[in-house]
């Protein structure tokens, strides 16, 4: 991830050893500058794509107030067509919309007709808890199975292997669908019906991390078997140091690298992924408002989302950057 | 794969429409279409108060409109003037009594006098008439559609009597009426921004809406006010319970948990493999949609379905009944009219013994029809070309994955006798935008469309013209007689004269077969036991929660 690199030298730039306040705010301001491009960039996409469906907007919206899948007389689409301003060029559509951006108007649903703003914000909140709460469970059962398997007697390490061969690859509707069953039927510890409440968060949070944690074991694993044959873990041992203190302080530092690279993406891909989960469990999110949207072909509300899921990306790769300084402190050396 | 089930029943959107009679009260298993609780009311004491909770699936992006979904939620929130009994007998609600001109042209109603909306605006003459002007400028897109050719004007005569003026007689219209779309909306309220119009629909209802957390559920509370309760209502008086609370679960195995675990006291839609355990354990209702049925439209105007003996064949050529039994396990029923359903007063049951599965019949068309060819893959085929038929059902919405199942059981039973038939999904995105909307985009698709009413056959068959042509027809089949016997089905005088013409309209659709029939549109409830009186509203299957109540 190229992120990686150049945020190394923005966060070395603000060690008291480093260059000058200039040139800080020139790396800050070109950060910033390609944060609001790739934005652009993903509207325009987005703005675009929506021509490539096959079908007529105007259509769309018709279609989606009144249930069907049939064609319109020019009279009937007419007032349609004014309200949203289909009629003008696409290109003046297209500015007009961009311009909205910068005036921080994501535009009015064409389903429910009111701000963007709204139909998203309301969603955003159970979803950011739903994503962050499974990353941060995905990477403390990812750190358990590691610190607990790796490099042990060869039953206990295979164990480990096959645990996150086996939760990467399952599908996350079967695992929902398998904790809704023993967790809150069989056994009733959690709500079906768990909406945003701490108590209810739990089965959704785990549907997600469970997979989640095998693929970031499986990257971590690799990397700790090689990290304990280092010399300097012989070291460190040699010294008297105990095998827990080893892992945790010498070996884990190093091997977690390419996890926390792959955090970012992660984070992202759960806010958007997050649909199934939410709609087994019954749980608002802008996952659900996404399929929605793009079902009936609402664009401002497609788009919306798919803008608030590029500034996540966007941030979560900054404070990838930022851990990855705190981790190997020789990023910030250079 | 992700289950996209967003536009589940919206056909039903804008389906409406209009006239009365009578309801068949039967579902395949013979268990009464509505009054669920009425049968069961032993053991237990009744408790005031409590909160329903309610596992329903699809949440609406506004509350008030013209979709079915839309319509459950609405008929617990407005009143309307007329209500529907399951024998299909109007009775009076918002309007106690009515009187229809001997020429059929004017319909004037008594409104109850004293009944105020939540907002405290007075439901007088002038309020209906400001409705039916709502209705007629696209407010509601279902009830525009019911209304259009015939709606003429209403006009306030004294503060409780209501005029309504049609352009020409309209037997349907009370039945219409009856349906969760023309409820009646606070004229004040009906003056505020699209967005609290969408968010907050005002009535005179039993419950109103108190909070609507989108994407997870609608909190309705009791109109503790409420004077004006339907005729048909079960009790005298407000709710018996304080709330609703309506969850929005699109996964039917999260909603049936739900029910198991008591968390929600009744469901919505219980999945097909969970009915036998259900009928054991709830009360369950199952209500057959009114309606044309999900039934096959075959494009007559491009393709290989220009030629009737084509159409019969398809018709002929696979065990239909069968087909139905097993995708669906048995719990919806089979229907062989492709016009209406066995739940649409005017029924013709003569129609419903056409094109028993006959292989040799089918074969024997298709040969007279010049398909006498056959290529490697064994498909027919005429001058060098194979009988192709490209099948396009929007998938998960329409039809569900078991829909999918039947028509997959379907393509190999038609494979036998030679038709090459390609099934193709339709994402949701693509139906709304109409990518296979138009006459050369297909041969063949499944879609229904609820009413309460046969002047449904109206709505799918009307004759177009240049100038206003009928895209409801997705046979795009132009037979001006089988207009004419319509549209005198809908202008006749009495219900029996024009239940004659519309037996005479369904045969004819089921002899020149521009579609063909599949099965019921269904809905169905599983009630807890300590719930009772949740009942379902004959025009559409609404539920309805005003007398409902617990026991200890």
């Amino acid at each position: 991830m190229s992120a990686v690199g150049e945020a190394t030298v923005t966060v070395a730039s603000r060690r008291p050893s480093a260059p000058p306040v200039a040139r800080t705010a020139r790396r800050v301001i070109v950060k910033v500058v390609t944060a609001i491009g790739v934005l652009i960039a993903a509207a325009t996409v987005t703005y675009f794509s929506q021509f490539l469906v096959p079908g007529n907007r105007a259509v769309a919206i018709m279609n989606a107030q009144t249930g069907q899948s049939i064609q319109y007389s020019a009279a009937q689409l007419a007032p349609v067509n004014k309200e949203f301003g289909f009629n003008n060029p696409i290109v003046v559509q297209y500015l007009h919309y961009i311009g909205g951006l910068f005036r921080g108007n994501l535009g009015t649903s064409y389903t429910q007709y009111k701000p963007v703003t709204q139909v998203i914000g309301a969603e955003l909140v159970p979803s950011l808890e739903l994503t962050v709460g499974a990353l941060v469970a995905a990477w403390i059962i990812a750190l358990a199975v590691i610190l607990l398997t790796v490099k042990r007697r060869g039953f206990i390490s295979a164990l480990g292997s096959t645990w996150e061969a086996l939760t990467a690859s399952l599908p996350t509707y079967w695992i929902g669908v398998v904790l809704l069953v023993v967790f809150a039927v069989e056994i009733r510890i959690f709500p079906v019906i768990g909406g945003t409440t701490p108590w209810g968060t739990v089965l959704p949070v785990l549907t997600l991390a469970i997979p989640l944690a095998g693929f970031l074991g499986q990257v971590t694993r690799d990397e700790f078997e090689k990290v304990l044959d280092q010399p300097f873990i012989t070291t460190a041992r040699t010294r008297g140091m105990g095998d827990t203190a080893v892992r945790l302080v010498h070996a884990l530092r190093h091997a977690v690298l390419p996890a926390i690279t792959l955090s970012g993406w992660a984070l992202g891909s759960l806010i958007s992924g997050a649909v199934l989960v939410e709609n087994l469990f019954g749980r608002p999110g802008i996952g659900q408002v996404l399929v929605t949207a793009v079902n009936t072909r609402d664009f401002p509300v497609v788009s919306g989302v798919v803008l608030v899921v590029a500034a996540v990306y966007i941030i979560a790769n900054l404070l990838v950057d930022l851990t990855y300084t705190l981790i190997d402190p020789r990023m910030r050396e250079k | 794969m992700m289950r996209t089930k967003f536009p589940r029943r919206t056909a039903a959107g804008i389906s409406a429409l209009l006239v009365s009679a009578v309801l068949a009260a039967c579902s395949a298993n013979g268990s009464p279409v509505t009054d669920a609780g009425n049968t069961s009311t032993a053991g237990g004491t009744q408790v005031k108060g409590g909160t329903i909770v309610y596992a329903a699936e699809q949440e609406p992006p506004c509350l008030a409109g013209g979709w079915l979904q839309q319509a459950y939620i609405d008929r617990n929130i407005l009143d309307s003037l007329v209500t529907e009994t399951s024998s299909g007998a109007i009775k009076p609600w918002l309007a106690t009594s009515w009187t229809v001109s001997p020429n059929g042209l004017t319909y004037t109603f008594n409104l109850k006098p004293g009944v105020k909306f939540t907002d405290g605006t007075p439901l007088n003459a002038q309020a209906i008439v400001v409705n039916f002007n709502y209705w007629e400028k696209g407010g509601d897109s279902t009830a525009q559609v019911s209304l259009d050719p015939y709606f003429k004007e209403a006009v306030a005569v004294n503060a409780t009597t209501v005029q309504v003026e049609l352009n020409k007689p309209y037997l349907p219209l009370l039945t219409m009426l009856s349906q969760g779309y023309f409820g009646i909306q606070s004229p004040a309220s009906l003056k505020r921004s699209t967005q609290a119009q969408c968010d907050d629909p005002i009535g005179s209802g039993a419950f109103e809406v108190k909070q609507w957390i989108h994407g997870q559920e609608l909190i309705l509370v009791k109109n503790p006010d409420y004077t004006s309760w339907p005729s048909t209502a079960l009790h005298q008086g407000p709710a018996i319970v304080n709330e609703i609370d309506w969850k929005f679960l699109p996964d039917a195995t999260e909603r049936y948990a739900a029910l198991t675990t008591g968390e929600a006291n009744l469901m919505y839609d219980i999945p097909t493999v969970d009915w036998t355990s259900a009928k054991a354990n709830y009360q369950v209702t199952q209500y057959i949609t009114p309606g044309k049925p999900v039934s096959l439209y075959l494009n007559t105007s491009h393709g290989v379905f220009t030629d009737v003996r084509v159409r019969q064949a398809l018709a002929y050529g696979a065990d239909r009944e069968a087909a139905v039994e097993t995708a669906f396990h048995g719990v919806i029923p089979y229907e062989n009219n492709p016009s209406v359903s066995k739940a649409t007063p005017g029924y013709d049951a003569a129609v419903d013994s056409a094109y028993p599965y006959d292989p040799a019949k089918a074969n024997q068309l298709l040969n007279a029809a010049g398909w006498t060819g056959r290529d490697a893959a064994g498909y027919r085929t005429k001058d060098g070309k194979e009988l192709d038929v490209k099948l396009v059902y929007p998938a998960s919405s329409v039809i569900t994955d078991e829909g999918a199942t039947l028509l997959q059981i379907l393509q190999q039973q038609w494979k036998q006798i030679g038709f090459n038939v390609t099934l193709i999904p339709e994402t949701p995105a693509e139906t709304f935008g109409g990518a296979y909307s138009t006459d050369t985009s297909y041969d063949a698709m499944p879609w229904y469309w609820t009413s309460p009413s046969p002047a449904i056959l109206w709505i799918v068959w009307r004759p177009g013209t240049a100038s206003d042509p009928n895209y409801n027809d997705s046979s795009f089949y132009t037979n001006t007689q089988l207009g004419n016997i319509i549209a005198d089905g809908n202008t006749a005088s009495t219900t029996a004269q024009a239940d004659t013409y519309y037996a005479q309209a369904q045969q004819l659709i089921q002899n020149e077969e521009p579609v063909v029939g599949l099965y019921d549109q269904t809905m169905s409830i599983a009630v807890a036991k300590n719930l009772h009186d949740v009942w379902l509203e004959a025009s559409q299957g609404e539920p309805v929660f005003e007398d409902a109540y617990f026991t200890k």
